[in-house]
């Protein structure tokens, strides 16, 4: 890309340990889900398979990384007065190019994202690291900031949705794991796992479900760090 | 068709933004630690949402939508400014909440006391765009349904936040292992309300009643089958 | 030289120059990507007609790129007609023209009266047997459902079908589209005697009734969806089989 190309004149190496810092920190001490609390709306809504988590993952990607580089090089000339408008345009904007685009020449990938396409504005993520981080520092750590929060959100965004595709659905990624419980002539129960008894979790697949687990993941990732623990 | 009222009760129970969308759940769980900041945040949703929606609903429908600017002339009726919507909307919503704020700074310094640090905050709530989304893609068909879903959804939310800061205040006198504090317990209370709250999704509206009187058939425990 | 980027003039000269250049981007994108993006939706309408046609391993076949040249060897687009809702022709709109009919969109224009609506017909000729093709469209959990039933040289017995959904739940309503489901409602007939039957989705194991589909376990809504749709929409159809 030409425009990160610009900005590799910074004294300090492109990958210094702080620029590296930027990427690994948000990736777990830091996640923007678990610990930082945002992006949790559409984290909830999207991670019944994995397959959708992996392409909000990627669409979130493509719009902080992009969006942070943006108002990272314009952060000296936004009025504070209207900040919140001009990062609220920048995101939609960029939303509705690649939504537009996509329809134009990957028809089959924006059928897939259609839907995600108004939870990706309404992001806290990425306001929030417009305001908190892109507003007040140089284009490359914005873009590596961009970048980390990003995959840690992606991240957990797959998590969640491994535990409820495989519990809710016996499949990954849209394979079958369990055998199949569509029942044939010869196995009214189905094949695999389904022919003993087996049953898939439906409650796996409500909503309310993804709330549960992300709470168990907070559980998990604070006993093992317990600085992040709250006194209340 | 649903009547209004069917819209207004579904907003707020069976489609509930936090229950069922998980829309504006940022805000909900920041500011869910005492009843009192829930319940301002909770009045300025409802209030930004009724005023919002009414406005998004009326740009959509004369300018947005595919030959929506057919009223100002009829060669115009083939534009379609539809990939506008977006933009329009937060921009909508952007400008409203600004506008607010300094209309109740200046006529109701008492509700701009109770209400005013958390205007800025529902500018990037998702649950005001969401709203708007939402009104956009179920095409209601006149502005008072929109008004009236505008008004539940508001309701709706309110109520969550209202429900799960009365919950947080207590649950502080309770033995919550040490790494699930504060957010981790929180997630898990709001999935089992969330559970609660499906059940509201049995709830028989009254569509299509003139349409067809064979029993619906449903997939579930108890099924009656009638023959043809 | 020192901006004062606080000042009235500033914030609205900046405010100004932001949305002419966001607009002027997103006005050229999308006038120029409109025609492609039409195209691409027009494929998708035909995708969706021929798979109603199609077995299981031939729906894995078809693509946006061969679609335009399966469509024209197995639709015979001059025979497609559109029908008002008692099933009588309306013989303004035919052939080519029925393929911009958009049920999907009139079914969400509310200030449409019934009596507007238009239901097309497509005719094909697969294996040297005629099929009937009938596009419906219907409500689901969240958003709207649609779909293209096709019917056998009898007229009435389902030969294949295709659904497709704007939003369902994944793994529950979604599943709609999956071949299972879609397997479910082939051989059952749509209507006894002439006259049109009502489906029932019921629950999973217990359809094995002429008029009774299996239904989506925990797809409920999503599968009470479908069968409305196909109730509404094959009313006109059924009329219109009735005269031939």
């Amino acid at each position: 890309m030409s425009e990160t190309a610009k900005t590799k004149a910074p004294m300090e190496p492109l990958f210094s340990k702080k620029n590296r810092k930027l990427v690994t920190d948000p990736l777990t001490d830091n996640n923007p889900v678990t610990i930082q609390v945002l992006g949790i709306c559409s984290a909830l809504a999207i991670t019944v398979q994995v397959e959708q988590g992996v392409v909000m993952g990627a669409a979130v990607l493509f719009v902080l990384v992009l969006g942070n580089l943006i108002i990272s090089l314009m952060r000296n000339l936004i009025p504070s007065r209207i900040r919140i408008i001009v990062q609220l345009v920048v995101v939609a904007a960029l939303v509705i190019i690649v939504n537009q685009v996509l329809m134009a020449f990957l028809p089959d990938v924006s059928e897939k994202l259609s839907v995600f396409v108004g939870l990706i504005i309404t992001n806290c993520i990425i306001m929030g690291r417009f305001e908190a981080f892109a507003m007040a520092n140089k284009p490359w750590p914005s873009v590596m900031d961009g970048l980390g929060n990003a995959l840690g959100y992606a991240g957990l965004l797959i998590l969640v949705a491994v535990f409820r595709e495989l519990f809710g659905s016996g499949s990954l990624y849209g394979f079958p794991i369990f055998g199949s419980p569509i029942p044939t002539p010869d196995s009214p129960l189905g094949t695999g796992l389904y022919a003993m008894g087996y049953m898939n979790n439906n409650m796996m697949i409500l909503p309310p479900m993804a709330l549960v687990i992300v709470g168990v993941i907070i559980w998990v990732q604070r006993s093992r760090n317990k600085d992040l623990v709250e006194s209340h | 068709m649903e009547s209004t009222l069917d819209i207004f009760v579904k907003a707020i129970f069976s489609e509930n933004m936090i229950f069922a969308y998980f829309l504006g759940m940022c805000s909900y769980l920041a500011v869910s630690k005492t009843v009192k900041t829930a319940v301002g945040l909770g009045a300025a949703v409802i209030f930004v949402l009724v005023v919002t929606v009414p406005v998004n609903y009326l740009l959509e429908n004369y300018m947005l939508k595919e030959g929506a600017l057919a009223w100002l002339d009829p060669s115009l009726a083939d534009l379609d400014l539809s990939f506008l919507a977006f933009i329009m909307f937060i921009a909508v919503v952007a400008s409203i909440v600004q506008l607010v704020e300094m209309l109740v700074e200046k006529f109701a310094p008492a509700l701009y006391g109770a209400l005013g640090i958390f205007l800025p905050l529902i500018a990037v709530n998702c649950s005001i765009l969401g709203g708007a989304l939402f009104m956009q893609d179920r095409q209601y068909s006149t502005i008072l349904d929109a008004t009236a879903f505008s008004l539940g959804s508001g309701i709706g939310w309110f109520i969550a936040i209202v429900a799960i800061a009365a919950i947080r205040e207590k649950i502080r006198y309770s033995h919550v292992p040490a790494p699930l504090r504060g957010l981790g317990i929180t997630f898990i209370i709001t999935g089992l309300m969330g559970i609660a709250f499906m059940s509201f999704s049995g709830i028989k509206y009254g569509k299509e009643v003139k349409e067809d009187k064979v029993a619906v058939v449903v997939t579930g425990m108890n099924t009656n089958t009638v023959n043809k | 030289m020192a901006i004062n980027k606080d000042s009235n003039a500033y914030t609205l000269t900046f405010a100004i120059i932001m949305v002419v250049i966001v607009g002027t981007i997103l006005a050229l994108l999308s006038v120029s990507l409109k025609p492609m993006q039409k195209k691409n939706a027009k494929v998708k309408m035909k995708m969706d007609i021929l798979s109603a046609m199609m077995s299981t391993d031939e729906k894995n076949d078809l693509n946006r790129g061969n679609t335009e040249a399966k469509f024209d060897e197995l639709i015979q687009i001059e025979k497609a007609l559109v029908l008002d809702m008692t099933g009588a022709i309306r013989s303004e709109i035919s052939g080519k023209a029925v393929l911009d009919v958009n049920i999907r969109k009139e079914r969400r224009d509310k200030t449409l009266a019934e009596v507007d609506k238009n239901y097309p017909l497509f005719i094909g000729k697969k294996n040297g047997e005629t099929m009937y093709v009938i596009p419906v469209v219907g409500n689901g959990l969240w958003g709207p459902i649609w779909g293209n039933v096709s019917l056998g040289e009898d007229l009435k017995t389902i030969k294949g079908a295709s659904f497709g959904h704007k939003g369902e739940t994944p793994g529950l309503g979604a599943e709609i589209t999956q071949g299972f489901f879609i397997d479910r409602w082939i051989g059952e007939e749509i209507s006894v005697a002439g006259e049109a039957v009502k489906f029932e989705v019921v629950k999973n194991g217990s359809g094995s009734d002429q008029t009774k589909v299996d239904g989506i376990t925990g797809g409920t809504i999503t599968s009470v969806g479908v069968q409305e749709m196909v109730n509404r929409c094959m009313k006109p159809y059924v009329e219109y089989f009735k005269t031939l």
